[in-house]
């Protein structure tokens, strides 16, 4: 799309299909991760510490320039920088691929499944899908400017929720209000509830408005400035809000959807009389609306519907973007194909938004096995929705079936497995690792440190690296792909 | 965001994004019909979902 870069990180869940398993998720995420990197040598590893939990051989970087590592114990995949949807649904559905092949190459396939998900029904643990999108240095990052894009992600729900049986129990956070941080359980809000389904995943983990944390205190909108890119050109919008999707469609709709608002936040058309009075609030009253009425209170005292608001912002995006290109009106028009179908049967929407596919499957479920939502089963399907395995996940039954519109292929996906998109600086850092690959240091080979105790062999991150004995490589701009210059300073000579 | 050097295109088999049908135009993906065949395939797939996964799932808190 124009003048965007979109990147989606993607924690994945592992299920061991045994009573008293002999292993931790996290020992079939280690071998899952040698598998990748060792064996199948998908790409190399850091040989730095990149963080206090990142130790060197955590993880690294793929051919197709994205990343897998562990992160608290989840397998992690971060796509590489794309500058069209159909490249980043494409990236998204390769780290898929890549996870579950390492899986089958294992033998483990039957003992374990991939699942991806953002919760735990039994324990309450959520881990993210966290979405990045690269911005104008001159984006009003404040309060005001940001309240349409708080508005816009509080209801694009409607569309982009997965969808989960039951709800979390009530979040501890710390929330500001005027001058005073009071624990969020002196508001009364969020009571324990009984339900049976809610559309989105993450909106009971969503604490705060704004904040810079990502584990504790999850904001609507996270407000680390960490653009991994030149400071003084770009910002990262960073969101982790979202639900992971299965649907290729919907993956698309939320990324494309969110970008188009924040090029109307940037070039100041965005609908400014639609603040929410309480965003958090409205976020999960929303997600557990069981009737899908869907109503939300604004700060001007009027109350809308959802789906209002969302053709809100796609008539702004209409007379605003239409036309600037083919994804665009892609976005366009699927943006408001779902909100009409949204005004009638969810099951129109079946195998494009996540949370209709899956509340229509248990409903079926239901009906013919005559089973009660209280019934365990109800969360056990849940979470074979979000199965990556193509034999048994209920998503892929559904692709299986016809049902699930494709927006990539088999051989798009393959292909993002291996090669980097090649109008972003993900080419030139691709160039990088197979040369690494084809070439390694010779104490990279066995993940040696350095001999001289000093320096690694290499040291990449996203917007920089460096190989021992030439200079830094800096990357700045995400829109360049850097492809000549890498190959000129990977065969200079060696200082 | 203006940007003086316009990125390159990727190359390769990169499909645009499919043609949208319109909302009005009844395409896009059907309707599901619960009486279908189809629907007994995947009833088959759920039959086969082990009820007590969900408590074996036990993860831990990510981001």
């Amino acid at each position: 799309m124009l003048n965007r870069i979109f990147g989606l990180e993607t924690e994945y869940g592992l299920l061991i299909h045994e009573d008293h398993p002999d292993h931790s998720p996290t020992w079939f995420a280690r071998k899952i991760r040698d598998q990748l990197f060792h064996v199948q040598r998908r790409g190399v590893l850091d040989l730095h510490h990149r963080g206090h939990d990142e130790p060197p051989g955590n993880g690294g970087f793929l051919a197709n320039a994205g990343r897998i590592y562990l992160d608290m114990g989840h397998l992690e995949y971060a796509s590489p920088e794309c500058h069209s949807l159909t490249d980043v649904v494409a990236s998204d559905r390769a780290g898929d691929l890549l996870l579950q092949q390492a899986l089958e190459e294992l033998g483990f396939s039957e003992q374990v499944s991939l699942i991806k998900n953002n919760i735990d029904h039994e324990t309450d643990a959520t881990f993210g899908s966290h979405e990045n999108y690269l911005v104008s240095r001159r984006f009003p990052f404040s309060r005001r400017g940001l309240a349409p894009l708080v508005t816009f992600l509080v209801t694009r729900q409607i569309f982009t929720g997965s969808g989960r049986v039951g709800s979390a129990a009530p979040q501890d956070a710390w929330i500001q209000t005027d001058r005073l941080i009071v624990p969020r359980s002196a508001l009364g809000a969020h009571q324990v509830s009984d339900l049976s389904f809610q559309i989105s995943q993450r909106a009971d983990y969503i604490v705060n408005d704004f904040f810079e944390w990502v584990q504790h205190n999850r904001a609507i909108v996270n407000t680390r400035d960490e653009p991994l890119a030149d400071p003084n050109q770009y910002r990262r919008i960073h969101l982790l809000l979202g639900d992971s999707n299965m649907a290729e469609y919907a993956t698309a709709l939320k990324l494309g959807t969110t970008g188009l608002v924040l090029q109307l936040i940037e070039e100041g058309h965005a609908p400014q009389d639609l603040e929410i009075d309480e965003p958090v609030e409205a976020l999960q009253e929303i997600s557990q609306d069981q009737e899908r009425r869907w109503l939300v209170q604004l700060r001007s005292q009027k109350t809308m519907s959802a789906v209002d608001i969302q053709a809100r912002f796609l008539d702004c995006a209409a007379r605003h973007c239409k036309g600037q290109d083919e994804e665009t009106d892609w976005v366009l028009a699927q943006w408001a194909s779902v909100l009409h179908d949204l005004g009638d049967d969810y099951q129109k929407l079946v195998g494009r938004v996540d949370w209709a596919s899956k509340l229509w499957l248990l409903e079926c479920f239901r009906e013919a096995e005559h089973v009660d939502w209280v019934d365990p089963m109800m969360k056990s399907l849940d979470l074979e929705y979000h199965n990556l395995n193509r034999q048994k996940g209920l998503y892929h039954g559904l692709l299986e079936e016809g049902r699930a519109p494709r927006l990539t292929t088999d051989r798009l996906i393959h292909l993002a497995m291996e090669t980097a998109p090649k109008n972003t600086r993900a080419y030139g850092r691709s160039e990088l690792i197979r040369h690494l690959l084809n070439d390694p240091p010779p104490s990279a080979l066995d993940q040696l440190p350095a001999p001289d105790g000093l320096f690694p062999p290499y040291v990449i991150n996203w917007s920089i690296f460096q190989v021992r004995g030439r200079a830094p490589f800096p990357m700045p701009d995400p829109f360049r792909t850097y492809l000549e210059d890498v190959r000129t300073h990977l065969q200079s000579v060696i200082v | 965001m203006k940007h003086s050097m316009m990125p390159e295109r990727r190359e390769g088999p990169v499909d645009p994004m499919p043609k949208s049908p319109s909302p009005e135009d009844g395409s896009g993906p059907r309707r599901p019909d619960t009486g279908s065949p189809d629907k007994d395939y995947l009833m088959k797939r759920m039959r086969k979902v082990d009820p007590k996964q969900a408590e074996r799932y036990r993860q831990r808190t990510g981001e």
